[in-house]
């Protein structure tokens, strides 16, 4: 089956957007469970999309990267940051640093930098995945805005996993992804990066009895 | 025979890296036995110096410098070394003081035994010595500024050995500054060639594309003066050399105070001799000069009142220091005038003095370091009678202070000698300025001279003579033979380079010719070889060390003779010294502070003495005293108005740079997200 490449470009930027919007109901989430799952639900697009990368670029090294998305981040991270909510019993972000309204505006505005800084690039690409480059951007500022305007250790580890996915998408949009012994690599980090921040949000909690992380400065001299 | 030269001087750079690595190593395989981790350490060490005096000589010797290089994955970094005349002088100087200050280390760790890992003390003695060589060896700008800042951490560490007293750590945290700050400066110099070379190696900085411009060119003569001046620690960057250098163990002050700070002496010949390629306006030298003259003046008033002995042995080191480059600035000027027959002697009297100054300096802190092994305290006052106790150390220490006294026919008379020629022979010069100037300095020279013999006048009597002043020196014992060994090498090397200047002087002559474009040695040298004559065709003055030692040793056995001759026979009777019918007891001995008294009082302008005197009076009479305290203190010129205010403007500013580091993870967070989105929006 040949797809005809704009529809096959139409495709891909089509998964890309529902990746943004993901992104933009985990900003509007306070339920800690639910951005979790919305994290899942990310990773999936995120592996759809590569998939449909692979498929249409015949680089099948892809598939195997978007077949251990979907294993690592979208079945295992979950269950653990589960644990870690049940175990410490939070539930909900109640208090934020920049309420909810506020932060879908900034994230709004992220978007069109993000379009607008990498407008220069997209126009002298000529991959199908071009056009993924700025939505791959754009969540990597609102992972990024995630970990600054939220309180709790758990809400800036999806913060944290929501900038390595848009990194993902970055590679995969700019050049057909990495060689696959760096995505091999990167999964691991992101693994290793999850057990320890689980690891930390229970020494948070032990410390501070809370996992909000503005308590840390109270380690200041 | 050159094919030999270059064949052993490979030989040479390859073992001496060997052997020192091994003695970083080795030690800490066995890491159980601690004895046998010294002996591995010292005499691996001991071992790469010989190795080094060898590479020394033929480097010396080779016709041609011998270039080695290893090319590295990192861009603009070439492991490139260079073994010409001016480098070899320097191996050898690290290598001759190393194997005499290894051998004492031998005795000398062992009191660390119980105390600190010898492994680690050995390791990192070996890893000082290896950095110091290679920054020596260096013919790459970074290359050398690497080793160069291995050179100053791996001191840094050995200053800190004794890390539990506060005052060495504070004495490591300023050594620490001021090194840095002094590498900055360097950066700075190297930078400036760079940029004109496009490239860091020393080739390129000898012959750059476009010559530098005059400013470029003053840039990197000031820089050079104050980054390499802050390890030689010439006034008034040497602040930190009173500290550091007592702090760490005795054999490694040997080596900072003898040896390291010399690397600095050789940053600067080779940058003004041979990277600015000798032409340079005549104040240049004048500074160096200048800068010369004021530490020697003030590096000795300042060791005259110091008691720690060898804190006082630290400010001589500034002193010397500024010798050397009184003869090295002498050396400029003339150049710059185009006296390259003066250029050449004034240049010879500073490298003379250089080694002569690594070996006598060597030597005495070695001696302190017995005395300090023997009685546990750095204190004079604490001190008195050693001689009796230790006559070993007592007599080299001896020779240390009579060579660095510079009374003939010592080594340090030699040299000091030499720098003196070269600023009397300033008549030469057209300028009336300099024909006025370059005798002021040898008249403060002079003032040098004197204060240094009434210094070590006091630190030999005082430490050494009368009777013992507190149970610490009632108790002292003679040290063992590895340290009194060391001391012996040192002091042959003193005596040798004083009685044997005609061997020196053409050594170093080779090391002045490819800088000055002129070989002396045969000038100086007179017929015979057995005196110095640095102007022969003025017919100025001539000396001859070996036959002045003659005469000593003739003239003090006539001397007896006559007066036996004359007085009639000697009848030795044993009996206590008279003392007005009182018991004499260590109380009434010359203090240190009270043989220094006059001294403080004439020169009070620059001392800025506090005297404090209180005095208990007996309720019964106000005549007799009960109890008096006496306390004096001299001013820290130099701190108290110099460092003081630049630390509290630093500290000021710090404070307000505290609000930015607020301790909130989200706060930092958002700082690297502004950076980004900054970043972004600039490239785009």
């Amino acid at each position: 089956m040949v797809i005809h490449p704009d529809i096959g470009s139409q495709l891909v930027n089509f998964c890309s957007a529902l990746l943004l919007l993901t992104c933009f109901a985990i900003i509007a989430q306070r339920r800690l469970s639910a951005c979790v799952d919305l994290f899942a639900l990310q990773s999936v697009f995120l592996a759809v999309t590569a998939a449909l990368v692979a498929f249409l670029t015949g680089a099948h090294h892809i598939y195997i990267a978007a077949a251990l998305t979907v294993v690592i981040k979208a079945m295992i991270l979950p269950r653990i940051l589960k644990a870690v909510i049940e175990r410490l019993n939070v539930t909900r972000e109640l208090v934020l640093n920049i309420n909810i309204p506020s932060s879908l505006l900034v994230c709004g505005a992220l978007v069109i930098l993000a379009f607008y800084i990498t407008q220069p690039i997209i126009s002298l690409g000529f991959l199908l995945t071009k056009d993924s480059l700025a939505i791959a951007l754009a969540i990597v500022l609102i992972g990024f805005f995630t970990m600054i305007a939220r309180k709790k250790a758990v809400t800036q580890v999806i913060g944290f996993l929501v900038i390595e996915n848009g990194l993902f998408l970055g590679a995969t949009a700019a050049a057909y992804g990495m060689p696959l012994i760096v995505e091999l690599g990167v999964f691991f980090d992101v693994l290793v990066a999850g057990l320890i921040i689980g690891i930390y949000t229970h020494r948070l909690q032990d410390t501070f009895d809370s996992v909000d992380t503005t308590k840390l400065t109270a380690l200041k001299e | 025979m050159s094919l030999d030269l270059s064949w052993i001087i490979h030989w040479g750079l390859f073992n001496v890296v060997v052997l020192y690595g091994i003695g970083i190593f080795l030690p800490f395989a066995f890491y159980r036995n601690a004895h046998f981790q010294n002996l591995v350490a010292h005499g691996a060490a001991m071992a790469a110096s010989i190795v080094g005096v060898v590479l020394g000589l033929a480097g010396l010797w080779a016709p041609e410098p011998v270039t080695f290089s290893v090319l590295s994955n990192l861009p603009l970094l070439t492991f490139q070394v260079r073994v010409d005349p001016l480098a070899s002088f320097f191996v050898l100087i690290i290598s001759l003081a190393g194997f005499a200050v290894s051998q004492f280390a031998m005795g000398y760790v062992r009191e660390f035994e119980n105390r600190r890992s010898i492994g680690a003390l050995g390791g990192l003695y070996n890893a000082f010595l290896l950095s110091m060589t290679l920054v020596i060896l260096a013919d790459d700008g970074f290359f050398f500024l690497i080793v160069w800042e291995i050179m100053s951490l791996v001191s840094y560490f050995l200053v800190v050995t004794e890390h539990e007293k506060p005052e060495t750590r504070y004495a490591g945290f300023f050594y620490l500054i001021m090194t840095h700050v002094g590498t900055a400066f360097i950066i700075v110099t190297y930078l400036v060639f760079y940029q004109q070379a496009g490239s860091f190696s020393f080739e390129a900085f000898r012959h750059p594309a476009a010559p530098l411009p005059e400013g470029f060119r003053t840039l990197a003569f000031a820089a050079a003066l104050i980054g390499f001046g802050t390890k030689a620690g010439i006034v008034p960057l040497h602040v930190w050399l009173p500290y550091a250098h007592p702090a760490a163990p005795s054999h490694v002050s040997a080596l900072m105070s003898g040896v390291m700070i010399k690397t600095a002496i050789y940053g600067l010949v080779r940058v003004y001799f041979d990277f600015l390629g000798g032409t340079f306006p005549w104040w240049w030298g004048f500074i160096v000069l200048a800068i010369g003259a004021v530490s020697a003046l003030l590096g000795v008033m300042y060791a005259l009142m110091e008691h720690d002995l060898k804190s006082l042995l630290a400010y001589h080191s500034v002193e010397n220091i500024g010798i050397i480059l009184m003869g090295i600035g002498a050396g400029m000027i003339f150049q710059s005038y185009g006296l390259s027959n003066l250029a050449a002697l004034g240049l010879l009297a500073g490298l003379y003095h250089t080694i002569n100054h690594a070996m006598f300096k060597g030597l005495l802190f070695l001696g302190a370091g017995s005395t300090l092994y023997a009685t546990h305290t750095r204190n004079m006052e604490e001190y008195g009678g050693l001689i009796r106790k230790m006559p070993w150390t007592a007599f080299f220490f001896l020779v240390g202070a009579v060579s660095i006294s510079a009374l003939p026919p010592s080594n340090g008379f030699v040299s000091e000698w030499l720098t003196f020629q070269s600023l009397f022979l300033s008549f030469q010069i057209p300028d009336v300025l300099m024909k006025i100037m370059l005798p002021i300095g040898a008249a403060m020279l002079a003032l040098t001279g004197v204060l240094a013999l009434a210094c070590f006048a006091k630190a030999f009597g005082i430490s050494f003579l009368a009777m013992p002043r507190s149970a610490h020196a009632r108790e002292a014992q003679e040290v063992p033979w590895a340290m009194r060994i060391g001391m012996a090498e040192m002091a042959l090397f003193c005596v040798v380079l004083g009685l044997a200047p005609m061997g020196v002087v053409p050594m170093i002559d080779r090391v002045t010719a490819p800088l000055t474009g002129i070989t002396i040695a045969e000038k100086i040298v007179s017929e015979g070889g057995f005196a110095l004559v640095p102007a022969p065709d003025k017919g100025f003055a001539s000396i001859s060390t070996p036959v002045l030692g003659l005469l000593l040793i003739v003239l003090v056995p006539a001397a007896l003779l006559t007066a036996v001759v004359i007085g009639g026979r000697l009848r030795k009777r044993f009996y206590k010294t008279w003392g007005c019918g009182i018991n004499l007891k260590p109380r009434m001995e010359y203090t240190a502070t009270g043989f220094t008294q006059p001294i403080k009082q004439v020169f009070d302008m620059i001392y800025r003495p506090t005297v404090k005197l209180e005095t208990e009076m007996l309720e019964e009479s106000r005549y007799f005293a009960k109890r008096m305290r006496f306390e004096t203190h001299i001013e820290p010129v130099f701190q108290k108005y110099l460092y003081d205010p630049v630390v509290r403007v630093l500290s000021l500013l710090a404070d307000r740079l505290r609000v930015v580091q607020a301790g909130s993870l989200h706060l930092y967070l958002t700082y690297i997200f502004l950076t980004l989105i900054i970043l972004l929006l600039w490239v785009r």
